[in-house]
């Protein structure tokens, strides 16, 4: 059980401003849970708690991906208060996922409200390029982004300093079966993400790699998945020269057609 | 043939690939990356256009129509763009190329960005930290700075190769995003086995002083990992067949971890 700082809540806000321009821009990918969590951790003086809860929630979020148009869980928000709650509860990391989702969900609407909302400073932006005003236009376009920078902040804020009484108070008044229950569903979850990449990527002609894939993690004894990575580079190499060569030999026939003179 | 009338150096072509990154600024569902697409390129539009204001709003007006493409690859298409902007080609080529090419590169992009890269480093490196090793997080942030400045090389990749580039990206990029959904499938495939946890706890009573334990005896003796495939691949067929929303599927997951404490079953 700790207690976090108004100087640490106030860190913590600024952190969250800096990662949630990253967010928004896609930039340097500081705003993955990996990256959150760590300097949470940081900031609360617990790197330890902060890297274990990074790479569990990195890990529940790694196929909870905004691709293809739609808006994922926010992984900010479930970067910092999966540690911040197993800091301030004393909570196990794979607990504290399962409790840090509700903020997630918060921040994933509030995301979705404002790119709804922002479409109305289109009218505006299609003034200015009317008028060539390349000044407003600028200006437009940082105004949108800062209103997502001070919302992550002031979110984060509320959600750290101001509501970890009430936190702390939740947490202890939790029967054991709902703790192991979460801690269960931390461990479960990362399946949910496998399962979206999947959706995006498995076609019937994949799924021997798949197996492959899972028969190396499951039978080799190896701390980290590098051997995964080089059999996957491997079959990626092997493919792509296959259907290079099958270019050519396509692009071949279609240029020598019928010609069997040499032999064929 | 038209007089050489280049008016941006390397070092604009290089800024842009960093104005890229603002893509984003004020992303929204009516025209998504309109905004920032337009801001990236402003500076150079202006460089170019010059005092010719009905140029330059032309410009930014087209800019402005819908567009949604990948922000890691997009500076090759702002670069691509400026270079017909620079030669003062027609803005019907110009939009039309645009429109042409945002799609495939988004496919592309999300194929290479999303489900290849970020499942194999996030991967990796989390398998650093979960041992509370600070290596994980600086390897991860060491690959998405490597990324960041690719944007740079493609930026000028589109702009050198201007027109040429078009029959290029229709050519090599089916095989390059097969090779690099292989390679996603197989990691996918591992971090299943690794990272999906499922441990039963009941044991069956077979007389007074014997049980068999489901976990240790049967799954872990049949077939490790077992239970996370299928749990992994039960979420594919709700997510891919039952089009069931994955904020569903987590709640779910999350009524069926509590269920089963209670029970005592996990």
């Amino acid at each position: 059980m700790h207690d976090i700082t108004l100087v640490q809540g106030i860190s913590l806000a600024i952190m969250a401003i800096i990662v949630g321009i990253d967010f928004w821009l896609e930039g340097l990918f500081i705003f993955r849970p990996i990256i959150v969590s760590t300097l949470t951790g940081l900031i609360l003086g617990d790197l330890q708690t902060g890297l274990i809860a990074g790479a569990l929630t990195e890990l529940a979020f790694a196929g909870l991906t905004p691709a293809g148009g739609t808006q994922p869980p926010n992984p900010v928000l479930a970067g910092v208060m999966t540690v911040v709650i197993a800091y301030t509860t004393g909570t196990d990391a794979k607990t504290a996922i399962g409790l840090a989702l509700p903020f997630s969900f918060l921040m994933q609407y509030i995301i979705l409200f404002y790119y709804s909302s922002f479409s109305f400073f289109m009218a505006k932006a299609d003034k200015y390029a009317e008028e060539a005003d390349v000044k407003s236009f600028i200006r437009l376009n940082i105004l949108t982004t800062s209103i997502v920078a001070v919302t992550y902040g002031v979110v984060v804020f509320l959600s750290t300093y101001v509501a970890q009484d009430a936190m702390q108070l939740l947490v202890k008044s939790m029967p054991t079966w709902l703790t192991h229950g979460f801690e269960i569903a931390g461990g479960i979850l990362p399946a949910v993400g496998f399962g979206m990449l999947l959706k995006v990527m498995l076609k019937g002609q994949y799924v021997p790699y798949l197996i492959v894939g899972f028969l190396v993690a499951s039978f080799i004894p190896f701390s980290n998945l590098l051997p995964v990575a080089m059999v996957g580079t491997a079959f990626a190499i092997y493919e792509y020269f296959n259907s290079k060569n099958k270019a050519q030999l396509v692009q071949k026939v279609v240029v020598e057609g019928d010609d069997y003179s040499e032999g064929i | 043939m038209k007089e050489s009338n280049k008016v941006l150096t390397k070092k604009d072509i290089t800024k842009l690939g960093f104005l890229s990154s603002f893509l984003q600024a004020s992303f929204n569902y009516e025209r998504m990356q309109a905004g920032g697409f337009t801001v990236a390129q402003l500076p150079f539009l202006k460089k170019i256009y010059k005092d010719d204001k009905k140029g330059l709003s032309e410009a930014m007006k087209d800019n402005l129509e819908f567009i949604n493409t990948h922000p890691n690859l997009v500076g090759f298409l702002m670069g691509l763009l400026l270079s017909l902007e620079e030669g003062k080609e027609d803005r019907n080529l110009i939009k039309g190329l645009k429109v042409a090419l945002f799609g495939p590169l988004a496919g592309i992009g999300d194929a290479i960005f999303w489900f290849t890269i970020l499942p194999i480093v996030a991967g990796i490196s989390a398998s650093f930290a979960e041992q509370g090793s600070i290596l994980g997080p600086i390897i991860f942030f060491s690959v998405y700075l490597t990324i960041f400045a690719f944007r740079i090389i493609w930026t000028h990749l589109g702009y050198n190769l201007g027109v040429r580039a078009i029959e290029k990206i229709k050519t090599s990029s089916q095989t390059i995003s097969k090779a690099a959904t292989i390679l996603g499938v197989t990691v996918i495939g591992g971090l299943i086995a690794s990272y999906v946890h499922i441990n039963v706890l009941t044991e069956v009573a077979i007389n007074a002083e014997h049980s068999v334990s489901l976990q240790k005896d049967f799954f872990d003796k049949i077939f490790p990992n077992i239970l996370p495939m299928a749990y992994t691949l039960l979420m594919f067929y709700f997510l891919k067949k039952k089009k069931v929303s994955p904020v569903v599927l987590i709640l779910g997951t999350f009524i069926m971890a509590i269920v089963m404490s209670v029970l005592g079953v996990l």
